[in-house]
């Protein structure tokens, strides 16, 4: 096999891995830090997505408008998230899990029908943006600058957040909470606000990787029951809660499935669920979780 | 509380009891479509398209002196819910025939529930070919749609005269309509160039969110040209990941897709971004860029923007305003509206269309031909259309 081929076959395994990541990132965030599985996640991205176009049609139908719009979408749905956490969350941590997955659950099909009442059912589409829309060789292979730009992207809100979380004082509250939310209430910390941020935070990233999805993928209905299988599987390989688990997690994911299909070319699927087969039989708690 | 539970009761009390005695002036249709999740795109339009069909019929005076009655329900392209609809429309609804459902997994299922209850069963869609084939074949399912080989042979026939292609590769949503679609088409194309060799078969899951790896993997193999399954939502995500890729410089837009992508509803979507210059099919063309349209097919797309109150209609309405048309024409012809009667009027019988004609063979298979040609950019339209569409494969006269 050329050495070309390979590579852009890396590339489009990375292309994936890092739309993946997005996504996943604020699943991971919530679920370390909260402990809740939040069904609702991919409903948000869907929600980023759709918010993005909307934002395009009103900003700048035909192009430069898409920064705007995606910065728009993530900030609306990151206003969804503190309204959903405030109202209704709130009273569901600590009980059983049985009690999130069922209002998450609840959650994903009310936002579908929202989306499909507000949007209808039509497919729709947001042009690239004319900067990123070229392309460049690389190795003798094309690459296309848009995706890229989100694999600088992808690594980036790794780093921010790795940042964030390590090495702030905000972040050393989140670790708190994460370890004795209790305690730290008792120490006076404000653990509903430090909630509610984490939340909002989580949100935005589902908007924001909604919104950005946009010039490669189509919108519609149903595209938030899809990514929500593929975003828990990274979870899961990389660990649940563990942030850079979560990065690596997608980071494999995207290369498994790449070349897998090189190899097994009749089952797109078997690589990537053996891979996560293997992965919670040898190490339940993920590649970078810590044993629960 | 008590108050509620006395309410509830009520309700369900009231829902048990069996509606009185069936309005003997009307025939009732039982329609499950999926009117959400991904392929609602689909479903919405088809359902419009039948609707007028029976406000047409009605406000000509009906059938055999009934109105028709259209009794939809959101089938949400689930197999198990598409059943549990189709028995609960005939035990609780007393549906006089049912039609609808909208893809291959569906369509089979409802059969079954048809071929036990003994009612006429029309499918618009499915072109899952087992579903007329023994054993699945009984008296009372009919399909209008096309089928995976119908459409095999019309892609095979357009490929077979690129003489200069000797390298085909094939990519397929991953289930039984993509396995069949690449696999019907193969088995033609072999016959008609024996020389071209199958080079390389991706099969992305169906709602695949990034085919990236499967277009690079393609790409690898350098195949000269490509039969493409992939439709709705998954071809305008694969087109936005491929035409940066280099795809369809790669393989000089000689890209054919069956499944559709040529109605206006996917040009819509994609916009300018549609890849100009690929060939591709749809049931009805909407827009005819050519000559050739039906004198029939103008009043139909007037009547249909004005009905769906949109500016340009939609390319599968007319699936199911003709799953429609052939049931009432079956009931014309039976005299009757007894299942039986109508199955047995229904075999062989020719009905009317508004892009012609359209037959049911022994099998109870119409072989709808469909639209095909070259996507291409007219100043009139924002969206691609179909240059001189012609209809493939070639109807042969009966």
């Amino acid at each position: 096999m050329a050495p070309s081929f390979l590579f852009s076959q890396f590339m489009g395994g990375l292309t994936t891995a890092m739309f993946l990541f997005l996504i996943a990132s604020g699943l991971s965030l919530v679920f370390g830090i909260m402990r809740v599985i939040n069904f609702a996640h991919g409903s948000f991205y869907m929600l980023g997505a759709y918010l993005a176009w909307q934002g395009v049609q009103w900003f700048h139908p035909t192009g430069p408008g898409f920064w705007a719009a995606s910065l728009f979408a993530a900030c609306g749905v990151g206003v969804l998230g503190a309204v959903v956490e405030r109202l209704f969350f709130r009273s569901l941590y600590g009980r059983e899990e049985l009690y999130q997955l069922l209002f998450t659950y609840a959650l994903v099909l009310i936002l579908g029908d929202a989306a499909k009442f507000l949007w209808g059912t039509d497919q729709l589409s947001v042009s690239t943006p004319p900067v990123l829309a070229g392309s460049v060789q690389i190795f003798g292979s094309t690459q296309p600058l848009y995706n890229l730009f989100i694999m600088a992207i992808g690594p980036l809100i790794a780093f921010l957040g790795w940042l964030v979380l390590n090495r702030s004082g905000v972040g050393r509250m989140v670790r708190a909470a994460q370890m004795d939310r209790e305690m730290l209430d008792a120490l006076g910390a404000n653990v509903g606000t430090i909630y509610t941020g984490m939340f909002v935070f989580s949100s935005f990233l589902a908007g924001l990787s909604g919104a950005l999805v946009t010039p490669i993928q189509s919108i519609v209905p149903g595209m938030d029951v899809l990514i929500i299988v593929q975003a828990f599987i990274v979870v899961v390989i990389g660990g649940m809660g563990s942030f850079w688990g979560t990065f690596w997690g997608s980071v494999i994911y995207g290369e498994v499935l790449s070349f897998g299909i090189l190899i097994f070319p009749g089952f797109s699927l078997f690589s990537v669920f053996a891979l996560m087969a293997v992965i919670l039989i040898v190490r339940p708690w993920g590649l970078f979780g810590r044993p629960l | 509380m008590r108050l509620q539970h006395c309410l509830g009761l009520a309700l369900a009390v009231a829902a048990s009891v069996p509606l009185a005695a069936r309005a003997d002036d009307t025939i009732k249709i039982g329609f499950p479509i999926p009117l959400s999740g991904p392929t609602a795109v689909y479903g919405e339009p088809i359902l419009k398209g039948a609707q007028m069909a029976v406000q047409e019929i009605n406000a000509a005076g009906g059938v055999l002196g009934k109105k028709l009655e259209l009794l939809p329900r959101d089938s949400k392209a689930n197999a198990d819910e598409a059943v549990r609809l189709a028995r609960e429309l005939i035990i609780k609804d007393s549906v006089d025939f049912l039609a609808g459902t909208l893809t291959s997994a569906e369509a089979p299922a409802v059969s079954t529930v048809a071929k036990e209850n003994k009612i006429v069963f029309v499918a618009p869609t499915a072109k899952l070919t087992q579903l007329t084939l023994p054993p699945q074949l009984h008296p009372y399912v009919f399909r209008v749609s096309s089928n995976t080989a119908v459409e095999g042979q019309a892609g095979a026939s357009l490929m077979a005269k690129f003489t200069d292609v000797k390298t085909v590769a094939t990519i397929a949503p991953d289930y039984a309509y993509g396995r069949d679609s690449a696999a019907d088409f193969i088995t033609a194309l072999k016959k008609l160039r024996p020389d071209i060799t199958i080079v390389d078969q991706e099969w992305p899951k169906l709602g695949e969110a990034d085919f990236t790896p499967f277009i690079n993997a393609q790409m690898g193999k350098k195949p000269d040209a490509v039969y493409c399954s992939l439709f709705a939502g998954d071809f305008v995500t694969f087109t936005k990941e491929a035409t940066p890729l280099g795809y369809f410089k790669a393989i000089n837009n000689r890209l054919l897709d069956p499944a559709e992508v040529g109605t206006i509803d996917e040009a819509q979507a994609l916009g300018d971004q549609y890849p100009y210059g690929i060939i591709a099919d749809a049931y009805d063309p909407v827009v005819w860029g050519g000559a050739n349209e039906p004198a029939e097919h103008k009043t139909f797309v007037k009547d249909l923007q004005t009905f769906m109150k949109s500016q340009y209609g939609s390319g599968w309405a007319i699936v199911g305003y003709e799953a429609i048309e052939a049931l009432s024409q079956g009931i014309k012809k039976a005299g009757s509206t007894k299942s039986d009667d109508v199955a047995k009027a229904m075999v062989g019988m020719t009905f009317d269309t508004p892009v012609g004609k359209r037959t049911f063979n022994a099998d109870h298979e119409t072989l709808s031909p469909e639209y095909w040609g070259t996507m291409v950019k007219e100043a009139a339209y924002p969206f691609a259309i179909i240059k001189d569409p012609q209809l493939l494969p070639a109807p042969t006269t009966n």
